[in-house]
């Protein structure tokens, strides 16, 4: 009996020594892949920021708006945020691989699947900044041809329409990243529609008169507007 | 600069059987039916009597009128006055009719002119406004003896305005020429002009023509042109011009002025940077003493939509001035009476050229940023300046444009100065 028990004792103790074995040289070979990807990630980092530096960057940023997106939201500035995202999307590869070395049942094929989502990933990246741009160009643009043409709640009109198109990126990054698309394209959808029919009813019912009264106001200021050069010539 | 290719082969024919001339004067029209026979006629009548050795031709470049105007100038005929007047001929005026080709504004239609001022080697060019008040033959005469005897090289109109006439170029283009570019130029606009051939074909060689810009900046880049490439300018009196029935808004002129100005400025960067002594021209013609009065308008309604328009743009104004500007700004537009004294006006301007000169926005936005701030400004003037003697008021102007110098500096600091 004494025997048997000393040998299970042995026995797993062999297993464990055995295992153990084979695993150390995994988990040496994780850490090195940890920490040479955070290395990699930092140098990658500061090789973009120099990058953006060098093409002024900021200046772009700055023409359209999106530096004071970021400013107004407590971001970084767009080049630190962008070498920021650069360095955690190289990091995080290193550190999938230093996972999937170690070979545990749950995490295998997750390089194979943080390999597919990345890139979606950088397509929803690019499809929000480009949408942020897109509506801070039309809310400047927006707003000055209401000013004008004199329309009543110029920056009411303009600041809608940025936050809409704003939405219609947030909306199409998500599905592209696939997070709960049914849910939010289902929201977006309800919300716009119901946005424009209570808009619908309102300025089709109840605004009548005030849309007559607006639009002879408006061409009765153009016919004066049209000859007002005189004194300035 | 290929000068035949740019002519349309219908007037390449006609100028060649005209030959080389002394004098070519440029007719641009665009339906001036109304006044282009007399025009036509007072061409004829000052070069038969007044430059009677010289060969001259006269050429229209059309834009594609519907009034008739080119029937009219093709049958333009002569009273007896006339007749009386230029009895002994000794030169055939010739006149050359063509439409131009290419994108419609007066730029193309003063390229064609210049092009064909180019190949028959004239040594002087004049512009007439074919709808221009008062189109004399003495008054043509006077536009084109100084270049005839080669006294200057370009030629402006100057007018006898009152000083609360021409807003924007009193307030703005002005100053700003004479402080940047250090020339005397009352007019910096203008659509009359008159220059030697050798200047024409100056301009023929440069960039400007393909530029989207200079459908409206050709006049003002021409007069730059001039100052910066130190041909020696002067100017003429002529009739203040009446600006009736116009259908460009308030808006849109001071906008294509903006751009204007802006396109002057990055094409003559090496030459205002260095400009210092303002340089006076020398007026030729008949000074006309009497200054017209001006009609009373109501500055206070532009006061209050440029008020309205300023808060409107506000989040705009912010992202462009400095923050002392953009405060100082916004604190006269909150005052009760439009009111923006002449150093907030003049960095406001320089501000602004810098913003765009460093792509802070879109051009265009940039232009229309700045109108209300403009329409405040003239407001601004003409508030404080309704109940004074118009001596005091040139006394303003006077002090507008040495504030424009004094501030000159900060300009050419800050246009190469990227943030």
């Amino acid at each position: 009996m004494i025997q048997e028990i000393a040998d299970a004792l042995v026995t797993s103790w062999r297993n464990f020594a055995s295992a153990f074995v084979q695993f150390v040289p995994r988990l040496v070979a994780a850490t090195i892949i940890f920490g040479l990807g955070f290395v990699i990630a930092l140098v990658v980092r500061r090789v973009i920021q120099r990058f953006l530096a060098w093409m002024n960057f900021d200046r772009l940023t700055l023409r359209s708006g999106a530096s004071e997106m970021l400013r107004m939201a407590e971001m970084p500035p767009a080049e630190d945020l962008i070498a920021k995202i650069v360095f955690w999307i190289v990091w995080l590869g290193f550190i999938v691989s230093a996972v999937d070395t170690l070979q545990l049942a749950p995490f295998q094929g997750l390089v194979e699947e943080f390999f597919r989502f990345v890139p979606r990933f950088l397509v929803a990246l690019l499809v929000l900044s480009v949408g942020f741009l897109v509506a801070n160009f039309l809310w400047r643009a927006t707003l000055l041809a209401s000013v004008n043409a004199g329309l009543p709640g110029a920056r009411l009109l303009s600041g809608a329409l940025r936050v809409l198109v704003i939405a219609i990126g947030v909306v199409m990054a998500l599905e592209q990243v696939g997070l709960a698309t049914g849910v939010v394209l289902a929201a977006f959808a309800i919300t716009f529609g119901a946005l424009m029919l209570g808009l619908a009813i309102a300025f089709g019912l109840g605004g009548r008169e005030a849309a007559r009264s607006l639009l002879e106001e408006q061409l009765r200021a153009k016919r004066e507007r049209e000859s007002d050069t005189a004194p300035h010539l | 600069m290929d000068t035949e290719s740019s002519l349309p082969d219908v007037l390449l024919r006609q100028l060649i059987a005209v030959g080389q001339v002394d004098v070519l004067v440029g007719l641009p029209t665009l339906n001036n039916a109304a006044t282009i026979v007399d025009v036509v006629r007072a061409v004829h009548v000052s070069f038969t009597r007044d430059f009677p050795r010289l060969r001259t031709v006269m050429i229209n470049s059309d834009g594609g009128s519907t009034d008739g105007t080119t029937d009219l100038i093709r049958g333009a005929t002569f009273t007896e006055a006339d007749r009386v007047q230029t009895s002994h001929p000794l030169r055939t005026l010739h006149r050359v009719l063509a439409p131009y080709h290419g994108l419609p504004g007066k730029h193309t239609a003063l390229r064609t002119i210049f092009a064909a001022a180019e190949l028959t080697q004239a040594r002087g060019l004049v512009i007439i406004d074919p709808a221009g008040p008062s189109t004399t033959p003495e008054r043509v005469t006077e536009l084109i003896a100084p270049i005839a005897r080669s006294d200057v090289e370009f030629l402006a109109p100057r007018y006898r305005r009152h000083p609360r006439d021409g807003i924007l170029i009193t307030q703005l283009v002005r100053p700003l020429v004479r402080a940047l570019y250090a020339v005397g130029l009352d007019e910096p606009l203008g659509a009359e002009f008159s220059c030697s051939g050798r200047f024409a074909s100056h301009c023929l060689e440069q960039d400007i023509w393909s530029h989207e810009s200079a459908r409206f900046a050709i006049d003002l880049w021409l007069r730059t042109e001039a100052a910066a490439e130190r041909f020696p300018i002067g100017q003429v009196w002529r009739p203040v011009p009446t600006v009736t029935g116009s259908k460009t808004t308030l808006r849109d002129v001071v906008h294509q002025v903006v751009l204007a100005v802006i396109e002057s400025l990055r094409a003559h960067e090496s030459f205002w940077r260095n400009a210092n002594a303002v340089s006076e021209l020398r007026t030729w013609g008949t000074d006309p003493a009497v200054m017209p009065d001006v009609t009373p308008w109501d500055y206070q309604a532009l006061a209050e939509q440029a008020r309205r328009d300023i808060v409107e743009i506000r989040p705009l104004l912010e992202d462009v001035l400095e923050p002392g500007l953009f405060v100082g700004v916004m604190d006269n537009v909150n005052g009760s009476a439009p009111r923006i004294d002449d150093e907030l006006w003049v960095r406001t301007v320089y501000g602004f050229a810098t913003a765009i000169q460093h792509g802070r926005a879109a051009m265009d936005h940039m232009a229309d940023m700045f109108v209300p701030l403009y329409m405040w400004r003239a407001a601004a003037f003409m508030s404080a300046t309704v109940p004074e003697a118009h001596t005091a008021v040139q006394t303003r102007l006077d002090a507008l444009c040495d504030t424009f110098q004094r501030l000159k500096p900060t300009l050419v600091a800050s246009w190469s100065n990227e943030e």
